[in-house]
């Protein structure tokens, strides 16, 4: 899923000190899983941002909605009954949720409320880390199932490098070296030939390198 | 012991490009690229026909991005040959700490003239698979520039030894008066980051070009007109096509369709273009594309 984390209040406040009327939009997807923006953050939220509007005196009406898919344009039309009796709009969702809105509601200045971190999984209750970093080529196939372009952290495609230590990467000691758990695994699944073959320089336009990637569907396009 | 800033640097006696704009001289410039490959014999060549005529020799790196020598290189063969060179930089290619080790080769290569570039996308260069960098875009080069000038680098450390440079900038094409607007304010915004001249790119609507330059010349830096040298109706045609910023006339097209020695007619077009422009601008930089055995002829049509 696309991990989020909720922006420093001071930096939201300054985002929507200037309007009078909001909608404070969540999204009941991936920031939702990872805590960060979904019905229960958006109320969160909404009463962080009264108490400190009524600190200054100021009353801010704020309009809690929570969409089942911010980057779904179908979902969007939800805000149609609100957007007239609203100043500005802030949103909950990743970039893609954001940006979703901000084109259907262009005359409306739309303002993220968390920062879009990365595609991850949880590991452990209240912890998420990056797996994977969409470079549109997945290699998971010959790597055991790890990836080292999202987990190693030179994104070596042939590691180690020296930089490994007793399974764990030189930049931080809680950081699993990605082509030790990929040599491991690779040795619990008798492939351990996989490991040998070199593989070659990536072709990054496939990760984006050529600009914005799109996906066409013909069959599904209408 | 020698101090460290002067090392590869003997900025009065060298810099006349620098010193010509700054007294109000012309300069002329010519761009050459740098070879696709090891054999800088041409480049050579051209640079010595070319040596008692120009004032500087801008180096272009990866030109559209295609993978050639690298600028570093060329502007270190320009300077052997004794001839001043300007190289480019922009940040698709390298990240910051890459540029700055290359600024810092520079100034001791006696490389001291650089043009901030945009650096074309990957996707339309010869290497699409790569990998583009850009860690830093044309303000954050202009600023880089001015760290390293102060004697720190881009992580606040303090270097041994302060380069010097002279840092322009350059405009992109600009199709009509809102976009000359927004690359007004683009132009000022760079001035303000450090740049210290301007390049315009090629026009070849003279009423055009004189109503744009005009407006650059109102930003009190030195601006130098960029000179394109046509070769063919294939490529002029493409221009107009692809390039709205060019106004390359369907006259234009026909005249060198028309002509009875086509190449002779190219020169003839950038060595005129060249006078109309001489009393609009503080310079010129003609770029022949790989025609750089012309550049005299183009010298001698414009009377320089």
């Amino acid at each position: 899923m696309i991990t989020a984390e909720q922006k420093p209040l001071n930096e939201i406040l300054d985002y929507i000190s200037p309007y009078d009327r909001i909608i404070l939009v969540g999204c009941n997807e991936c920031v939702t899983v990872c805590a960060a923006g979904g019905r229960k953050e958006v109320g969160l939220l909404a009463s962080a941002l009264h108490l400190n509007f009524l600190k200054h005196g100021r009353t801010v009406e704020i309009k809690e909605i929570t969409l089942e898919r911010q980057c779904d344009p179908e979902y969007a039309e939800e805000l149609v009954s609100e957007i007239d009796r609203t100043d500005a709009i802030l949103s909950m969702a990743c970039g893609c949720g954001v940006q979703t809105i901000a084109a259907r509601y262009n005359e409306k200045p739309v303002f993220p409320a968390v920062n879009t971190k990365f595609m991850g999984a949880s590991v452990s209750q209240g912890i998420w880390e990056e797996k994977c970093q969409g470079c549109g080529d997945c290699l998971l196939g010959i790597t055991g199932g790890i990836c080292p372009v999202a987990r190693c952290s030179k994104h070596l495609l042939n590691g180690p490098c020296g930089g490994t230590s007793k399974g764990m990467c030189e930049i931080a000691p809680d950081v699993d070296c990605a082509w030790c758990l990929i040599w491991e695994r690779l040795k619990a699944l008798g492939m351990e030939k996989r490991y040998e073959e070199i593989m070659e320089a990536k072709d990054f336009r496939a990760a984006g390198g050529g600009g914005p990637r799109r996906i066409i569907r013909k069959d599904l396009s209408l | 012991m020698m101090n460290p800033t002067l090392i590869g640097n003997k900025k009065d006696e060298q810099m006349t490009f620098q010193n010509k704009l700054s007294k109000g001289d012309f300069v002329v410039l010519a761009e050459m690229n740098t070879p696709k490959g090891v054999d800088i014999s041409d480049l050579v060549t051209n640079v010595r026909h070319l040596k008692s005529r120009i004032d500087a020799v801008v180096i272009p790196d990866m030109d559209n991005g295609v993978m050639h020598m690298s600028a570093l290189a060329g502007g270190s063969i320009i300077r052997q040959q004794g001839l001043e060179p300007v190289i480019h930089i922009y940040g698709r290619d390298r990240n910051q700490m890459a540029i700055q080790g290359d600024m810092l080769a520079a100034h001791v290569l006696g490389i001291h003239n650089l043009l901030v570039v945009q650096g074309e996308n990957i996707i339309h260069g010869d290497h699409q698979n790569a990998k583009p960098v850009d860690d830093l875009n044309e303000l954050d080069l202009l600023d880089m520039v001015q760290s390293l000038v102060k004697g720190t680098d881009l992580a606040g450390f303090e270097l041994k030894g302060r380069p010097q440079f002279f840092t322009g900038c350059r405009v992109q094409p600009i199709r009509d008066d809102n976009h000359l607007e927004k690359e007004i304010i683009s132009a000022r915004a760079k001035i303000d980051a450090g740049a210290q001249y301007i390049m315009v790119p090629p026009v070849f609507d003279i009423a055009w070009y004189t109503h744009i330059l005009k407006q650059f010349t109102s930003l009190n830096v030195p601006v130098i007109a960029t000179v394109f040298m046509l070769k063919n109706v294939g490529m002029a045609r493409y221009l107009s096509i692809n390039d709205p910023g060019s106004k390359l006339s369907e006259e234009l097209i026909t005249r060198i369709r028309k002509a009875k020695d086509r190449e002779t007619e190219c020169i003839h077009i950038a060595g005129e273009m060249i006078k109309e422009l001489k009393a609009e601008v503080e310079g010129i930089m003609i770029s022949a594309s790989g025609w750089e055995d012309r550049l005299p002829a183009i010298l001698d049509c414009a009377g320089l």
